[in-house]
């Protein structure tokens, strides 16, 4: 770079702006002119280069294959073309160009549906352009989903060598659009390498200066700002700030030690002029605090006390979470996450190493299906460094790695990914000699782990110490040798310390005793990051807390212990299990079901009596007397009772029978989901195998499916007028299959008369309809 | 006081005349909402001529093609485009929800509804208020009547909405984020007596069941 990022550096201002007062009419679009138009675009490179900018951003913001889609022009020929006006304009100044990169113009999983993978792509196809048409940098700017701007991030990293600079869009309430806070969007964009970070767009100056400094606290890189020109009006869209007072707040944006400047909308060379005039850059006080640090875009996770990592996710010694991973039900999955969050769980611990599951696809399937449905950070848990990299890849935000131990080998194969995805790594105290039987080893260990870290430039507050938990009914002089390390480490060495705690009391009675006991010594020794199941240990954390004066006049445990159960029956009541099912009462449901297995098989607890009792819920909804959410509230209790049954009968070594297997999807272009979820949660509850391939599903791929599971009835949803051409040419490729299942279908704008027409086999109107389908269909 | 909020947001789910239960789960996740999410807008306000006797915008370069859009706007002299929106926090929510509690979701699904609308009422204030001297005729959308769905992706453009509100289009021309609403109300210097209200104009009018329920305010 021949720039050096920590002196100040002026950026250019508007484009489209200027574009469209030489004449660019609404709605063209702008990159085109770089072709049609090349000496407008130079002119306003030019009138930036003269007020003082020392980069200037080819004009390439929407140079992706997705929004030149309509205009049959590819981003390679739009960024050469770009890219020659910005370097024709530039000759002689010494200025640099960059290839700007902006959003996509279609959003990522799980708010979209363009994959991660897909995002990847498109923004590769620009980063390989830009640095063959002579960019001197990329930068990567407007993001407001920091997914986005990984994707982008890691296409500019792995297939350039220029540097990289990101900013994002903040609202004034310190977020983006989509959540993101400036505490994660720092640490994540610096973990992955980028070599300056900061904010454009959206805001004005004044409104920019609290998310700069609060950026400031969690990145060392150099700082950008590019800031409107103020608000607009909304009622003829000017914006507010003239160049002076525009320059004027600028100034305090440099006073935080940013030290690259520019504009974005509503600034034209004036205001980039006015920013030459500020006073020289002076050093400002170094604000960043290293901290260990975890987050989603969304919570953002500072490990400043002790923070709980949940072990449930992870299938040694428990047959149903084997059974979960076998039949791909990710929706177990995310259960067990949902109960450990709610039990106190601030981060979880993923493991889905199981024999005959693919680790490397598995992994990432499950990071995606988990960061979906909750918002807690992840530690990626496995011993394959290919699916660890699949896993920590298309993670949203900074994970943590389980584990490295203090074999080189494992070192050498886990440790550079740790460092290439920004992550924090747990080291185990062990190594390929075995298990160290002393406090001392395990230290000789852990010294060797954090230097081999520290070589690579992994932050020294990212690499954690897992001081080894063995079983004290075998080797009962261990425990005190793991308390004395972790008490070093944490105490003398200030990092982090793990343990799986859990594994302390196996083999003995009454475990989780011992295990909290542990726990508790564990604590008073300075572990900050047990990995323990929290349902059983979240009470003696509490304690603890209050304990270690860290629950200020323990309002905490206070709260926790005056919090009342939510939605349960009124004490002493008598439910029978079909009043339970009806009134929703999950957790009775389930309880009335166990004691009604010691008296009736499980077929005929569902036939007799869980299935009945559904029907007058339904047959309720239908007359009015009961409302979508108590028919919802009745199959959620009714799966609380499945989940009995199905643990009933792996007890017996026998799995569930299933009534049928249907498979539903939301239409190619259809992109809102509920209705297909609200038929998907009664089918389930009656007994049915449920398949969701989710939404925006193409037909082929529906039509696939279909053929490789034999499902018997297809379920197909569309919300829109414009989608309801996708709902009929995939019910045309399915009857077209040798064996066609049945068809049903619904959604907001399907009526009878079109089910008809497009040959369907059922209009379902509801979720009820729905299930009355699925009983002629499977008798 | 009537909490708009809660009223509506029982009239989309069905049950305005809910049992006391579900009543309250409603109020309580209206609550929780409006203590945590903001329903935002953008508006701009355009001059309003004719082109082939269709509504036209000359500063937006955009026609509004239709019978509903001439009858509604004739005698306008003015137009804004508006788009509110509960923003991609309240997505997330509604997914983290149906991973948890589909009932709940349902709930939280008619609360976001009725929020974007209160939403879209607050913007209308703020245009009023802009504007004295002026009557606003009825809010309609793309998609309303013969208003095409297809001019989704002229709205956001001409508001800026990706950049400025985070809001995009599918090529189904559907939006995200879900709760998310544009609209067009014009500025007459007389009341504007044309109304939009009734079943006629509605896209859904085939398939709604909530005439049958009784629970649609159109009628």
């Amino acid at each position: 770079m021949p720039l050096d990022l920590h002196k100040r550096i002026l950026l250019d201002g508007a484009m489209g702006t200027m574009l469209q007062s030489s004449g660019l009419r609404p709605g063209e679009n702008a990159e085109v002119w770089n072709l049609t138009q090349p000496e407008r675009i130079e002119r306003v490179h030019r009138a930036y280069l003269a007020a003082g900018s020392q980069v200037i951003y080819a004009n390439t913001f929407g140079a992706n294959r997705l929004k030149l889609k309509k205009t049959g022009h590819t981003p390679d020929e739009i960024i050469a073309a770009g890219l020659r006006a910005a370097r024709h304009a530039l000759q002689g100044t010494g200025a640099l160009a960059a290839l700007d990169v902006g959003p996509l113009g279609a959003l990522l999983e799980p708010l979209g549906t363009l994959t991660f993978e897909e995002a990847y792509d498109l923004f590769a196809e620009m980063m390989v352009s830009g640095q063959r048409h002579g960019a001197d940098l990329i930068v990567i700017e407007t993001m407001t989903d920091l997914y986005e701007a990984k994707a982008a991030l890691l296409a500019a990293k792995e297939n350039t060598a220029l540097p990289v600079f990101v900013t994002m869009s903040f609202d004034a309430n310190g977020r983006t659009f989509t959540g993101c806070t400036a505490a994660s969007m720092a640490r994540v964009l610096e973990g992955l390498g980028a070599d300056a970070v900061g904010v454009n767009c959206s805001l004005g100056p004044r409104e920019m200066l609290p998310v700069i400094r609060e950026i400031r606290r969690h990145t060392r890189l150099p700082l950008i700002a590019k800031p409107n020109a103020g608000l607009p009006d909304p009622v003829d869209g000017r914006y507010s700030l003239s160049a002076a007072d525009f320059a004027a707040d600028m100034e305090k944006i440099a006073g935080e030690g940013v030290t690259i400047l520019g504009g974005c909308c509503g600034t034209d060379p004036d205001y980039i002029r006015a920013l030459s005039g500020l006073s020289p850059a002076a050093p400002a006080p170094d604000a960043f605090r290293p901290c260990s640090f975890l987050c989603t875009p969304t919570v953002p996770l500072p490990i400043d006390r002790v923070r709980v990592i949940g072990e449930r996710i992870n299938p040694t010694g428990k047959k149903r979470f084997q059974q979960a991973l076998l039949e791909n039900d990710l929706d177990y999955i995310v259960d067990t996450a949902i109960q450990q969050m709610d039990a106190g769980a601030e981060i979880l611990d993923v493991n889905v190493g199981y024999p005959g599951v693919e680790e490397k696809t598995m992994l990432p399937r499950v990071v995606k299906a988990l960061q979906a449905a909750v918002d807690i950070p992840l530690q990626l848990d496995s011993a394959d460094p290919e699916a660890l990299e699949a896993g920590l890849r298309v993670y949203n935000g900074k994970a943590s790695v389980n584990s490295v131990n203090g074999d080189p080998q494992v070192l050498g194969r886990i440790l550079p990914l740790v460092k290439k995805y920004g992550a924090a790594v747990v080291g185990l105290t062990l190594d390929e000699a075995g298990l160290p039987d002393t406090a001392q080893r395990r230290l000789a260990i852990a010294r060797r782990i954090l230097d081999s870290a520290l070589a690579l430039g992994i932050p020294r507050e990212d690499v954690w110490i897992d001081c080894l938990t063995l079983t004290v009914s075998a080797q009962q002089e261990q425990a005190a040798e793991t308390l004395k390390a972790v008490e070093t480490v944490s105490r003398q060495w200030g990092l982090q310390t793990v343990l799986g705690v859990s594994n302390i009391s196996f083999g003995l009675p009454n475990r989780s005793l011992v295990t909290r006991a542990f726990l508790a010594q564990a604590l008073r020794c300075g572990l900050t990051l047990p990995i323990v199941n929290p349902a059983e240990t979240m009470d003696m954390i509490a304690a603890c807390r209050v304990l270690g004066n860290e629950d200020e006049q323990s309002r905490r445990y206070v709260a926790r212990f005056a919090a009342l159960p939510e939605k349960t029956a009124a004490p002493g009541s008598r439910l029978t299990l079909e009043e339970a099912v009806q009134r929703g009462f999950r957790a009775e449901a389930g309880a009335l079901a166990r004691e009604a297995l010691k008296e009736q098989d499980e077929m005929e607890l569902v036939e007799c009596r869980l299935i009945p009792a559904l029907d007058q819920v339904g047959a309720d909804y239908e007359r009015g007397a009961v409302f979508l959410p108590q028919l919802l509230s009745a199959a959620q209790a009714a799966q609380a009772v499945f989940e009995v049954i199905r643990a009933s009968l792996l007890q017996k070594g026998r799995h569930a029978v299933s009534k049928g297997t249907v498979l539903i999807a939301t239409v190619q272009g259809d992109i809102h989901d509920i209705g297909k979820n609200i038929v998907k949660t009664v089918l389930e509850n009656y007994g049915y195998t449920v398949i969701d391939l989710g939404k925006d599903v193409k037909p082929e791929i529906i039509t696939r499916r279909a053929a490789e599971t034999g499902a018997s009835l297809v379920g197909l949803s569309a919300l829109m007028t414009t989608t309801l051409p996708a709902m009929e040419d995939t019910v045309r490729q399915l009857k077209a299959l040798p064996h066609p299942p049945r068809i049903m279908v619904g959604g907001a704008v399907v009526t009878s008369a079109y089910a008809e027409k497009i040959g369907a086999d059922f209009y379902a109107r509801d979720a009820r309809a729905a299930v009355e389908a699925a009983r002629q269909v499977f008798g | 006081m009537t909490d708009f909020l809660l009223e509506e947001a029982l009239r989309y789910l069905g049950a305005a005349r809910a049992d006391e239960a579900t009543r309250r789960a409603v109020a309580e996740t209206a609550q929780t909402l409006r203590g945590t999410i903001s329903p935002r807008f953008v508006y701009r306000v355009f001059d309003l001529e004719k082109k082939g006797g269709a509504p036209f915008l000359p500063d937006a370069g955009l026609t509004l093609p239709g019978k509903l859009a001439r009858r509604m706007l004739e005698g306008c002299g003015k137009a804004a485009l508006l788009i509110c929106t509960l923003g991609a926090g309240f997505d997330a929510r509604m997914r983290h929800m149906q991973a948890r509690d589909m009932a709940g979701a349902v709930i939280l699904d008619a609360c976001g509804s009725a929020w974007v609308e209160a939403g879209c009422r607050e913007a209308e204030k703020a245009i009023a208020a802009r504007h004295p001297g002026w009557f606003l005729t009825d809010r309609f959308s793309p998609g309303y009547g013969d208003l095409p769905l297809t001019l989704q992706p002229d709205w956001l453009r001409i508001l800026d909405a990706e950049k400025r509100l985070g809001v995009q289009a599918a090529e189904s021309c559907q939006l995200i984020p879900a709760k998310t609403v544009t609209a067009v109300i014009g500025l007459s210097r007389q009341p504007q007596p044309a109304r939009i209200r009734g079943c006629a104009y509605c896209a859904l009018k085939n398939t709604c069941t909530a005439r049958e329920r009784g629970i649609c305010r159109a009628t």
